[in-house]
């Protein structure tokens, strides 16, 4: 562990906001990756200006800097694989502004998303991209991620909902990137740039930010059906036929057992199960929508369809979706639920295919797999359910993992649909990106030449993610 | 350090995905920010020792008794990970390895020596009925209130009968003293007048932790009893007209899922609940739990102050709530509030209401 000046990181935010107990220094070396490491000091910045400081001083020690949310993100991010400072920016929590006339807020990095729709809410206006894990995720974490939510068929990621940010660079500068308005044509789309750049080219610390009407009309419906084949085939004739869903999840017999078990909910027993949303501000249009989607579902064989505009039912319709991914954890005991394989995207023509697929390798190298997600933008979602304990498991697990990239690969898909790439999801990154590397690389290089900003992420993450760091359980 | 207890709970600390939606509602989280304060930060250091990745310090064994086991987490994790559980278990191996705060030590002496946690030579009313009726320490030092209590029970056509009671052993299993549980729950169940018999239980802790490490016993809550005979003397009842704010307190709502009970109870007697902007099963915590009050008592005042906060905003004449223990801990808080919204118990507005 490389010195760190302890007392000027006090001098700069504040005794009370910086820590090198071993204790604190453990915590901050994990996610909800497979990942951990050890931070060697961790450091709360309340302003803008103490995180330049903070830069400033890293850049010229040469001292790595890993920018933190709530580390809520799967791929280990957050993970401080070198060591180094990492920068809690929970505190940076403000809303400093909220235009509705320009359409835009302004917030610092650490808010938490649904503590910005709270604060919209008022206004009839929300921001859309809604993660699983917007009860606990910061905008600075979801803007370095480029995540997206449920809603992503409709509303698009994060960088559909940035209009600009501040970012401290790694030589300490604070730059504006991007604008306020909803178009912007002058020059290099900067912000765009860090849109998913998981804190290796700047650490973000405010964003503006659009925000759309809160539709006054939402419909949730639900259908069942007795393939994979049928629920992937409609979620293919919904996208083709022109309909505009706001939200379209698929949950395979995997996700249903699992939720059925942590929750109690007496999901019927079959392959798949598909949700299908349409949101709006005229009832018709709305109708309209979910019953194009009803047909179609229908079509496909899909039965027990049941839909509602009420809250309360459509909360209780989502419910089991909502905590899928923990619910995982239960599926059977002695079993872990790893953050492995777990996002990806592919052309819905093809989500089928892949669906099964992910079942067929997960068959083969004898380990537990579930296929759900945002199947309306084409984003699926796998977890890795196996004994995380035994050594075997993990080989299991890499080849695993290797094999479902692969094919998403051959399918014309990309290695990551919204959970980011990290640690875990590099070496299938790398192969995808092969072409873009060098001037990932090279940008890389140019922002941040002494490679302090979140050091042996992404293209420059070890080839073998299993060793990347210590995994963070106690595997024989 | 030897990790005998938490190596039980290997299975659910790999279960536990490290999500962090427990932060959302951790109170001690909210209130002081560092990851290692909330739920999640605490089952990575359990981890961490369990692996021997840490070793035990002053400052991690502080931060494993920061908390109240106010069960949010438990509510928020889809996983279901029993994060008391593993907390207690960690603070059990901690307590073995030498890691004795003196505040918990002396609170446990008082309780070897004289049963209860004021170390005092307390009785309950002499009440000779039928029904066996567990007060429980805080309410056995409030004789008047206990009396006005078993009064109510009577009024509702029950036939009290008080004994001669021992604690039921909760501050040693939540302070990690499984040795002195032990003993003391030897104690606890010689002292029941007959161990096959249901009894009644005024204090919310108690009934809690009895229900759970004694589950062959069967310990019911003044609450349940209430609700079910207050049906046939709603002739009794004269109106309150007031408005109350009800807390809940976490081992109701979250540890007897006991949400709506009360709130009926309220206005059946013309007590007009308004919500704070918490309640139910997200009620925030009033910092009473856990052992905090005598791990931290600056922090559990903290809490205290935050929850009674939520309250004035109400409006509310009173803040009721059910537990002694947040009782006590919120009329505290209130009184750095120039006492503007008076505390009870929910028992005090009933005996006051039924005649």
């Amino acid at each position: 562990m490389a010195k760190v000046d302890i007392k000027k990181l006090k001098n700069i935010v504040g005794k009370d906001n910086v820590r090198d107990d071993p204790g604190t220094r453990y915590v901050y070396g994990s996610d909800s990756s497979v990942h951990e490491s050890f931070a060697w000091v961790v450091v709360r910045p309340e302003t803008k200006e103490q995180v330049q400081k903070i830069v400033r001083y890293a850049n010229s020690e040469k001292i790595p800097i890993i920018a933190r949310g709530s580390g809520s993100g799967m791929s280990g991010q957050a993970v401080p694989i070198n060591g180094g400072i990492v920068l809690d920016l929970k505190k940076m929590n403000k809303i400093i502004e909220i235009n509705l006339e320009d359409g835009y807020c302004r917030v610092e990095a650490g808010v938490i998303d649904d503590d910005l729709n709270r604060a919209l809410k008022p206004h009839g206006v929300f921001y859309p991209v809604a993660p699983a894990s917007s009860r606990v995720a910061t905008i600075g974490g979801e803007i370095a991620n480029n995540a997206s939510g449920v809603r992503s068929v409709k509303y698009g990621a994060v960088r559909d909902s940035v209009l600009g940010m501040e970012v401290v660079m790694a030589n300490g500068d604070l730059v504006h990137l991007g604008s306020r308005t909803r178009v912007e044509a002058a020059g290099y789309q900067m912000d765009r740039l860090m849109v998913g750049s998981e804190g290796t080219l700047g650490i973000i610390v405010e964003a503006m930010l659009k925000f759309v009407p809160i539709p006054k009309y939402r419909c949730l419906g639900v259908a069942n059906f007795n393939t994979l084949e049928e629920a992937g085939d409609t979620i293919a004739a919904v996208m083709s036929s022109g309909a505009q869903p706001s939200l379209l999840e698929l949950m395979d017999n995997v996700a249903i057992t699992a939720v059925n078990k942590t929750m109690d909910m007496g999901l019927p027993d079959v392959e798949a199960i598909l949700m299908f949303e349409a949101d709006g501000m005229v009832k018709e249009a709305v109708d309209f929508e979910i019953e194009k989607m009803k047909k179609i579902c229908e079509d496909n064989n899909g039965f027990g369809i049941e839909y509602s505009y009420e809250a309360d039912k459509r909360t209780k319709l989502f419910a089991g979706r909502k905590k899928l991914f923990p619910a995982l954890s239960k599926y059977k005991d002695l079993y872990s639920c790893t953050s492995l394989a777990d996002d990806m995207a592919v052309p819905y023509s093809k989500m089928t295919k892949m669906a099964r697929k992910i079942h067929e390798i997960a068959k083969k190298n004898n380990v537990i797999m579930t296929a759900y997600g945002h199947c309306g933008s084409g984003c699926m979602h796998t977890k890795i359910l196996m004994d995380a304990t035994k050594g075997k498991q993990w080989y299991n697990a890499k080849n695993a993992v290797k094999e479902i990239y692969e094919y998403v690969a051959e399918m014309g898909g990309t290695t990551s649909a919204e959970h980011g790439i990290g640690l875990s999801k590099a070496p299938a990154f790398k192969l995808e990106k092969k072409d873009s590397l060098p001037f990932m690389k090279a940008i890389k290089h140019a922002l941040d030449p002494n490679n302090i900003l979140n050091p042996g992420k992404m293209m420059d993450a070890p080839d073998d993610w299993v060793t990347a760091t210590k995994l963070r359980y106690n595997v024989n | 350090m030897e990790t005998k207890y938490l190596k039980k709970w290997e299975e659910d600390l790999n279960r536990c995905i490290r999500c962090g939606y427990c932060f959302e509602g951790c109170p001690i989280f909210k209130n002081q920010g560092w990851e290692v304060d909330g739920a999640r930060g605490k089952l990575v250091l359990a981890y961490g020792l369990l692996n021997k990745d840490l070793e035990p310090s002053d400052f991690i064994n502080q931060k494993l008794f920061e908390c109240t086991f106010c069960k949010d987490c438990v509510e928020r994790c889809s996983a279901n990970v029993s994060v008391p559980d593993i907390i207690s278990a960690v603070r059990s191996d901690l307590y073995e390895a030498g890691f004795h705060n003196d505040t918990h030590d002396q609170l446990l002496e008082k309780i070897k020596v004289s049963g209860n946690i004021f170390n005092q030579k307390l009785s309950p009313p002499s009440f000779k009925g039928e029904k066996s009726v567990l007060l429980g320490c805080r309410l056995l030092e409030r004789k008047d209130d206990s009396r006005k209590y078993l009064d109510l029970l009577e009024k509702l056509g029950l036939k009290p009968k008080t004994f001669d009671e021992t604690c039921c052993g909760m501050p040693f299993a939540v302070l990690g003293d499984k040795e002195g549980f032990s003993n003391q729950q030897n104690k606890f169940r010689e002292t029941l007048p007959n161990a096959d018999e249901e009894f009644i239980c005024v204090c919310t802790t108690c009934v809690f932790f009895i229900q759970k490490k004694y589950p062959d016993l069967k310990a019911k809550y003044i609450i349940n009893e209430i609700v079910e005979r207050l049906p046939k003397y709603k002739n009794k009842i004269e109106k309150l007209n007031v408005k109350v704010t009800y807390h809940d307190p976490c081992n109701v709502a979250r540890g007897l899922d006991m949400v709506d009970e009360p709130r009926w109870l309220l206005n059946e007697i013309g007590a007009d609940v308004i919500e704070m902007s918490t309640y139910g099963k997200e009620a925030e915590c009033c910092g009473g739990g856990g052992g905090l009050l005598v791990t931290d008592k600056k922090l559990a005042d903290q809490l205290a102050f935050n929850r009674v906060k939520q309250a004035l905003e109400t409006k509310a004449d009173y803040l009721v709530t059910l537990c002694p223990t947040c009782e006590l801990n919120l009329k505290n808080a209130a009184a750095e509030f120039d006492s503007r919204i008076q505390v009870l118990n929910v028992l005090d507005l009933l005996a006051e209401a039924i005649h």
